[in-house]
């Protein structure tokens, strides 16, 4: 606890980040990757067949691609470090220090960026009479760099799975080409086609301004494309998991579906499949010009390719399980090395700040809850999501310090208690004291009297 | 670097160089930045103008203002990202520290910037709205982001007075007056320049030449320059007691330049104001640069000690660590090669440190419950029924739900456990078949009050934490039957009768037995 940490009440940790990180994601690859590229491609084809009408299509689709990138593209990419940086600050802290060197580069890859989508998107008009090639330049330039910052940012995802020669050598080029690298690099470019391509397919088929011949032509176009990008990136994803290490993959199923649905596995993948299949299914629609199939597609389309963005990422994120950096720092940002120490010198000695006692919480155990906090807070919360109490109503007293002590052997994507016995003890009395308010309601009824089979 | 123990104590390179690149990043952010906000206020002030009077300037001269704020606000965002990225490596402790004691602005950050961004460039590239609706965003987006260097400025002020940092945490900002005046002041500066950054910057590039748009700006600017000279004597009164001599080499330098172009702004003669204007603005720079060398040297006087000490504080932490990188490195290499996929890992890593390696109820942690683990050797049970008690847990006993696992997982673990303890065969009969007679009497006074007539658990039973287990699905092996009768569960309601006569206990034995039922689909 060098530095003190934020806990968003309700939402807690997890569902903070994720909420900013997937709006950033559905539109950073969405957007800023696949439908930036198929708008440079349609002006390509444009160009080469001298089709001023298609021209004036992906000039009309870049403007709210330009403004929703910048505005809420751009922001919610710092949004997740500004999150982070409050709910994580030694965790960031450190990750900045291994990856000083990508996130500058990153840094220099962001305003070329912008240094080149800005002329792309004003001068358009005005140099499409003289200066069409260059300006066709400029639209590749952006891909090429587009793609330079998505491999940057994959090198750093990357390592938060599967750090593993880092681990043991500290070596920039090992945190950085991890494992996991290439085929996340490969997923998220090209799920970002295939997404960039729905969004794409939506847009045309919503919009008033394409004549219907034209429309037909792009429909075809970006059939095709969310087929091939689709396919590639599921290939791209197979090898991605296939990259993770078992004992992280193995907790997949829970990651999506969490205690309350994990005993029924098949919604996972009946979910999945779903979503594969309506989303060929548009794609096919617009592959063969059928728009009014296309239109009743595209609207479910986009909403389950939502979900498997959703899918994925909280699978990456939850599946590392105890770790924000494996080897190195557990996920309640406790560097593992320290835990042993914290664990033998005691947590709370070693705090520079506790974390505040939030108002109205009985009874008033300023240790038990700072060091539940600092240990568990990260995932758990009191009186919000993954509410701790209904995780330990019904348990004895003993078992909850039992529980303490065990929790990394027991739950394998849970960290170790940091701290001494004694700290235990006062963490699993103040837990047990605040989950008895809950055993009267019971999170599960008891065993034989389902079926309502008693007297 | 080899500093795995602690990577806060990992640079990448020196500090000064740190700070110099933190300084011309800044300096770059900063510029779009005011170049951004002060595009936004001209942009809201002349469209409120030109309605006001009625349409008559230029067309909706504010269009063409507004529509640039695109391109300034996307280059400041994607500039500060450097910026953000050195203060959070050189001054770590200070500036994450103050950002999470004003988390909720912080975090704040992220619905101004979308707001203001949002509303302002849709009114920028989709002009021809309805002047009530155009006002009400570009207000809307104006506000929003005005407010964001509110919070930039209040962190970076916090950053800066690490000895007010325990008295904002346990009472908030507002019990620091000295502190929330100095940050008003500041963010007032920020504004003020933007305005007159944003004047100078379209006093170039948007007036076309045209008179009365210059003559806009130049008063615009003059109004500027007198909020930040009031402004700025007030801000600096706040910094007194910590000013150095470059502090206050860089604020003259700056101070003197804003004189000069306050004197030309207002030299005799108004009417040729704007071709005065024109030099003057070339010394924008000079003020610029000195100020932000001026904030610089205070935030490095302000800051550079309190993150040495903390790093002192990690060196001397160094050696305390040192021993237990290889611990902990050793738990990580055994985590990895942990899958928690098969029965046996999961028992062995979930169950056994209560129900013991061999089953027997006597694991490491035993000792320390109430109620003793039950012994798994002995459990004689339908599968779905023990697949239940896994999954949900016994609420009132220290057997937690499973259902971290996914049922794949728990039906290999019970698989595991049955091939092991055979949990999941029928009961077999006791040797003895006792007194029936005396143990039917007994069972239907006594026992069924919380096991049911039929060793369903009675609505009392159900009621009881631990409520009894549904006989007719659970069972145990006969000896270990008789001896839960003789001598009850500890820390449950199942008390001993010992008393009852051995013949009735074993009737008792058989009789539940009797009452167990193989599951649907055989056990």
């Amino acid at each position: 606890m060098l530095f003190p940490t934020f806990y968003v009440p309700g939402l807690g940790q997890g569902m903070s980040i994720a909420l900013v990180a997937v709006v950033h994601v559905l539109i950073s690859h969405g957007f800023a990757i696949g439908l930036l590229t198929l708008i440079v491609l349609m002006e390509h084809l444009a160009l080469r067949r001298g089709d001023g009408e298609l021209e004036d299509l992906a000039r009309h689709l870049l403007k709210p691609a330009v403004i929703i990138v910048t505005a809420v593209g751009a922001v919610t990419g710092a949004g997740i470090w500004f999150t982070v940086s409050v709910l994580a600050p030694q965790g960031i802290g450190s990750m900045l220090r291994v990856f000083f060197w990508p996130w500058f580069i990153e840094w220099i890859a962001f305003t070329l960026e912008v240094l080149v989508l800005l002329p792309y998107y004003f001068l358009w008009e005005r140099m499409r009479a003289k200066h069409a090639g260059l300006h066709l330049a400029l639209g590749w330039s952006y891909v090429a760099i587009a793609f330079c910052s998505a491999f940057l940012i994959s090198g750093i995802l990357g390592f938060m799975l599967t750090p593993d020669g880092w681990v043991q050598n500290q070596r920039l080029v090992s945190a950085f080409f991890n494992p996991t690298f290439w085929p996340q690099l490969a997923l998220r470019f090209l799920g970002g086609l295939a997404l960039g391509g729905l969004f794409c397919l939506g847009m045309v088929l919503f919009s008033r301004k394409p004549a219907a011949e034209l429309r037909g032509q792009v429909m075809r176009l970006l059939g095709g494309w969310v087929l091939a990008a689709g396919a590639l990136a599921a290939l791209a994803a197979w090898f991605y998991f296939s990259a993770v290490p078992r004992t992280y993959s193995v907790h997949k199923v829970f990651a999506v579906l969490t205690s309350r649905l994990s005993q029924e596995a098949w919604l996972l993948w009946l979910g999945n499949i779903l979503a594969v299949v309506v989303v060929a299914a548009a794609a096919a629609a617009a592959l063969a010009r059928l728009k009014l199939a296309a239109r009743l597609l595209i609207i479910p389309a986009l909403i389950l390719a939502v979900g498997l963005v959703i899918e994925f990422e909280r699978s990456r994120e939850f599946i590392r399980g105890p770790y924000l950096m494996p080897g190195y720092m557990y996920a309640n940002q406790v560097p593992l090395a320290r835990g042993e120490l914290l664990k033998r010198r005691g947590m709370l000695s070693q705090a520079a700040w506790y974390a505040a006692q939030p108002p109205g919480l009985e009874p008033r155990a300023p240790a038990g809850h700072a060091l539940f906090m600092a240990n568990c807070g990260v995932c758990h919360s009191i009186g919000g999501l993954n509410d701790i109490r209904d995780r330990l109503a019904g348990r004895t007293q003993p078992s909850v310090g039992v529980m303490v002590r065990r929790t990394e052997q027991m739950v394998p994507f849970m960290p170790a208690f940091s701290g001494t016995p004694d700290e235990a003890l006062t963490m699993a009395a103040y837990l047990y004291e605040i989950s008895g308010q809950r055993r009267s309601i019971d999170a599960a009824p008891p065993i034989g009297r389902e079926g309502g089979r008693h007297e | 670097m080899n500093n795995l123990h602690d990577l806060l104590l990992a640079k990448p390179f020196s500090d000064g160089a740190m700070e110099l690149l933190l300084f011309g990043s800044f300096a770059l952010h900063l510029l779009f930045v005011l170049l951004m906000l002060g595009t936004a206020m001209i942009a809201v002030f002349f469209f409120a103008h030109s309605w006001l009077t009625g349409y008559s300037f230029e067309l909706r001269w504010d269009k063409r203002v507004l529509r640039i704020h695109l391109a300034l606000k996307s280059l400041a965002v994607v500039l500060g990202v450097a910026p953000l990225l050195i203060i959070q490596v050189l001054w770590s402790v200070p500036f994450l520290t103050a950002a999470a004691l004003l988390a909720p602005y912080w975090l704040g950050l992220i619905v101004l910037m979308i707001t203001a961004f949002l509303s302002l460039d849709t009114l920028g590239h989709k002009m021809d709205v309805h002047p009530v609706r155009h006002l009400i965003f570009g207000v809307l987006g104006l506000t929003a982001l005005l407010a964001i260097p509110a919070v930039f400025t209040a962190v970076l002020t916090l950053a800066e007075n690490p000895d007010k940092w325990a008295r904002v945490a346990a009472q908030g900002l507002g019990s620091e007056p000295g502190l929330v005046f100095h940050w008003l002041m500041r963010y007032l500066h920020i504004l003020g320049a933007a305005a007159l950054f944003g004047g100078a910057f379209h006093f170039f590039f948007s007036t076309k030449g045209s008179e009365d748009r210059h003559y806009h700006l130049s008063n615009w600017m003059v109004v500027a320059v007198l909020f930040q000279v009031v402004v700025g004597v007030l801000l600096l009164g706040s910094l007194l007691d910590r000013l150095t001599p470059a502090i206050i080499a860089a604020v003259t330098v700056g101070a003197a330049a804003a004189m000069v172009l306050v004197g030309l702004a207002f030299y005799r003669n108004p009417e040729a104001r704007t071709g005065r204007m024109k030099i003057a603005l070339l010394l924008l720079p000079v003020i610029l640069v000195s100020m932000l060398l001026a904030r610089q040297f205070l935030q490095h006087e302000a800051v550079a000690p309190v993150q040495a000490a903390l790093e002192a504080r990690a060196q001397t932490q160094r050696g305390l660590l040192a021993p237990w990188k290889a611990t902990a490195l050793r738990g990580f290499q055994a985590h990895l090669a942990t899958v928690y996929d098969d029965g046996e890992t999961i028992y062995a890593n979930s169950c056994a440190f209560c129900h013991g390696d061999d089953g027997r109820g006597g694991g490491p942690e035993a000792a320390a419950l109430v109620i003793p683990p039950e012994r798994l050797d002995a459990v004689r049970a339908q599968r779905s029924y023990l697949y239940q008690v896994v999954a949900k847990g016994i609420p009132g006993s220290g057997m937690p739900y499973f259902t971290v696992f996914d049922r794949a997982k728990l039906e290999r673990l019970l698989e595991h456990m049955n091939q092991r303890f055979a949990v999941a065969s029928p009961p077999p009969a006791p040797s003895s078949a006792g007194d029936a007679a005396a143990a039917r009497k007994v069972f239907a006074n006594t026992c069924a009050t919380c096991h049911g007539t039929d060793g369903r658990v009675s609505r009392f039973g159900a009621d009881l934490r631990p409520a009894p287990p549904d006989l007719t699905r659970y069972g145990l092996t006969p000896d270990r039957a008789f001896k839960v009768i003789t001598r009850g569960y500890d820390g449950t309601v199942m008390q001993p009768f010992a008393q009852l006569p051995e013949a009735t206990r074993w009737g008792l034995v058989s009789l539940v037995r009797g009452m167990w039922q193989p599951g649907p689909g055989g056990s």
